[in-house]
């Protein structure tokens, strides 16, 4: 019988003859040894960064860990009934979450008509585009710390123009006072990370085919049939994956809570990664802090997996 | 095609299970290896660097200390300056990492116990026992004990004795016909008073430190605490159920609505230039706030300035809180044992005291009997060093053993929620000792 040969282009050769399996030749095992040598920096690197880390925080999670002395002692799942059993942790994440949804939501709906109009109104604005991004392009410590005095009650940008109003007449506490200082820190979030919603946002809606906007303009669509739909179903899947891209960012906010509240006022602004580097790094109990990534990442996964399977939905709708 | 993957497939497998072996193989020894001080390093080199960690408020006497050292030895000092909150973190890390980047390690205090038990401080008792140099007796009690003691040993030496005073503008003071407060129900009195008549002018009676990190919000409770207590305070455990402990709490509640807005907000970095604008008529402070305030090109109230002991409680004494006092340690793994031994003695001794206490902007107060009552530091701060000797060899320190980071944390927490309104002075006691217990 002839003999049956692979032609895939660059694959070492197999042959497969009277329906016996031959077994490889000498130069395909050693191209495939190869394959996996140069493979393995990759395989290393992963382990690396992430395998070694999750598996260093399981371990202290199940240990009597400080940060001078990890691993004292086996305690099981002691540290987990504490955490899980402690209101105040509790409260940690439901923090975590009242920041990132609504900085997300709104950091997207703000994204999303900004690119909107600057896909209709800017169609060459690079000028307008770079000015947009500089908030993004501002390093989050700095950010902190303009934001911080802008909001200070004495001296403070938004303090002096309200005090040449007769709208206040004691200093507003933005950042001293509660539901406002978790508020204003959202306001700062936002500012800083739409301009990355519209980035992506902008960039899909140039991908939108123009000929279905020619066949709408044809048939005499108006501006709002046009958008609800043709623009928004299509952008759709973007939308969503920018979404999931910024509570992702959001739940992951540190910087602006360390240099605008330190967790304050009281613990209002007290959130999850806020509160994981206080316990590891200032009160050095890294087991609690492990326990602490755990409940964390947990929570995360439980928002983003339904986003995420939302999405692929959709995704295969259109498809 | 089929066949063209199941073969591969198997030797893939096998081969990525060879890979994984080595991969993680290769890291448990890079761990292992990162982990575990160098035996061989740890004291018994000869390097000619010695390598220094400070924390940035400490960042001039560190650069005064480099200077002064290589003059005199004609060795090298390499100084990493780090945030002063990040210091502790940081010594333990370089230990715990096996990275044993430092020689000599700058901390705040009340990390002795945390870091002498995570083996970030090596135990020089013998040494110090020893040298008569070192002249340990000349150290202020309080301060040496503080700084230095863990579990009977001694991991460090003092070289910054900070405490806290009370400041007060003299102008806004004559204008409201007010005197500097001597117990803490004056200090209400007062800080009401011209908060009421000028608060429309932007002055207020005082700036009370209440940002919810410990020199703040954690000083503030100390110093009431200090001053409040009949007796000294326990650096273990201090009883937060007791009497004292409560007017304390109660008193830093009392005074927070009549306050440069708002305490929460306001840490030493916010307070100190309305001070100096002359913006507050009085506020508790680290003894260095004499130089500032006398600096003409950062101060509006040059010579307009004056300065008591911290108010006193019914029972109370005059006293204060050794508030984010600094010592110096030896790595265990320094390279250069014995010349890190001679810096730290250097640092901590009483020449290199009395010049860092008498050069604006060391940020340095005196840890001797003996520079504390020299003339030297008498004729640079006449005004501060009088109140300094009444209440410095009386400072009662805060926690210091190596649960004292958690400590700390949970008070500052529960102070934080009592001025936020959200517990009351002895809920914000009874929480922090029930919290403190099971710690």
């Amino acid at each position: 019988m002839a003999n049956v040969t692979s032609e895939r282009p660059g694959a070492a050769r197999v042959t497969r003859s009277s329906g016996r399996r031959s077994s490889p030749s000498g130069s395909f095992r050693a191209g495939r040894r190869l394959g996996w040598l140069m493979l393995a920096p990759v395989v290393i690197a992963v382990l690396v960064i992430a395998a070694y880390p999750l598996v260093y925080t399981l371990a202290a999670s199940f240990s009597e860990s400080t940060l001078g002395r990890p691993f004292q002692e086996w305690i099981g799942f002691d540290g987990f009934v504490e955490v899980f059993t402690d209101p105040a942790q509790f409260a940690t994440l439901w923090r975590s979450l009242v920041f990132a949804i609504p900085s997300a939501t709104l950091a997207l709906v703000v994204g999303f008509f900004v690119a909107l109009s600057l896909d209709v109104a800017v169609k060459s604005g690079k000028v307008v585009r770079v000015l947009l991004l500089l908030p993004l392009m501002t390093p989050p410590v700095m950010a902190g710390v303009i934001w911080k005095l802008m909001y200070a009650p004495t001296g403070g940008l938004f303090n002096n123009l309200l005090n040449g109003t007769t709208l206040v007449t004691e200093p507003v506490l933005f950042l001293g006072t509660s539901p406002s200082a978790m508020i204003s820190l959202i306001v700062v979030d936002v500012w800083q990370w739409a301009p990355f919603c519209v980035l992506l946002i902008y960039a899909a809606l140039q991908t939108l085919p123009t000929e279905v906007y020619e066949a709408a303009q044809i048939d005499g669509a108006g501006v709002f049939r046009t958008f609800g739909s043709i623009t928004f179903p299509l952008i759709q899947v973007s939308l969503i994956t920018v979404f999931l891209l910024k509570v992702v960012l959001s739940f992951k906010v540190f910087d602006l809570v360390f240099i605008m509240t330190a967790g304050g006022p009281g613990l209002d602004t007290t959130v999850a990664s806020f509160s994981i580097y206080k316990t590891a790094l200032q009160e050095f109990n890294l087991g609690t802090a492990a326990v602490q990534t755990i409940a964390f990442l947990v929570l995360v996964t439980i928002v983003i997996t339904p986003i995420s399977i939302y999405r692929s939905r959709l995704q295969k709708s259109e498809g | 095609m089929k066949m063209q993957r199941s073969i591969p497939g198997e030797r893939g497998k096998a081969i990525a299970r060879a890979s994984a072996i080595t991969a993680v193989a290769a890291l448990s020894i890079g761990s292992l290896v990162g982990c575990t001080p160098s035996s061989d390093g740890s004291g018994g080199g000869t390097s000619d660097t010695l390598k220094v960690l400070i924390a940035q408020p400490q960042e001039g006497a560190g650069q005064i200390l480099k200077e002064e050292f290589e003059k005199k030895t004609g060795k090298t000092v390499d100084v990493t300056v780090v945030p002063y909150d990040q210091i502790q973190t940081k010594a333990l890390l370089d230990v715990q990492s096996g990275t044993n980047q430092f020689d000599v390690i700058q901390y705040w205090y009340t990390s002795v116990g945390a870091l002498a038990d995570g083996g970030a401080l090596q135990d020089i008792t013998d040494y110090v026992d020893s040298d008569e140099e070192i002249d340990k007796a000349d150290f202020l009690t309080n301060i040496f004990d503080a700084y230095t003691q863990y579990d009977g040993k001694t991991y460090g030496l003092p070289i910054d004795g900070d405490a806290h005073v009370l400041f007060y503008n003299k102008e806004i003071f004559e204008r409201n016909g007010v005197e500097p407060p001597a117990t803490w129900s004056e200090y209400l009195q007062v800080e009401k008073t011209i908060t009421e008549n000028e608060k429309e002018d932007g002055v207020y009676g005082a700036a009370e430190l209440g940002a919810k990190n410990a020199f703040n919000i954690g000083s503030t409770f100390f110093n009431r605490l200090a001053t409040f207590s009949d007796g000294p305070i326990d650096s273990e455990m201090p009883d937060l159920t007791s009497d004292a402990a409560l007017d304390a709490a109660q008193a830093m509640l009392d005074a927070a609505p009549y306050a440069l807005p708002s305490p929460l907000e306001i840490g030493f970095e916010q307070a100190l230039p309305q001070f100096l604008a002359g913006n507050v008529g009085m506020m508790e402070f680290w003894t260095d706030l004499g130089t500032f305030a006398q600096d003409p090109s950062q101060s509006k109230i040059v010579d307009k300035w004056g300065v008591v002991p911290l108010p006193v409680g019914p029972e109370g004494r005059i006293a204060t809180a050794l508030d984010a006092g600094w010592a110096i340690g030896i790595s265990p793994s320094a390279s250069n044992e014995e010349l890190a031994k001679d810096f730290i003695k250097f640092a901590s001794s009483p020449e290199m005291n009395e010049q860092l206490i008498t050069t604006t902007g060391s940020g340095v107060d005196p840890i001797r009997t003996s520079t504390l009552e020299g003339e030297a530091y008498k004729a640079f701060a006449p005004e501060v060093s009088e109140v300094a000797a009444q209440v410095l060899p009386n400072a009662q320190p805060w926690p210091t053993s190596p649960d004292a980071p958690e400590m700390i944390s949970a008070l500052n927490d529960n102070l934080a929620l009592m001025l936020q309104g959200n517990l009351t002075p002895q809920e914000a006691m009874q929480k922090t000792q029930e919290a403190w217990e099971a710690i």
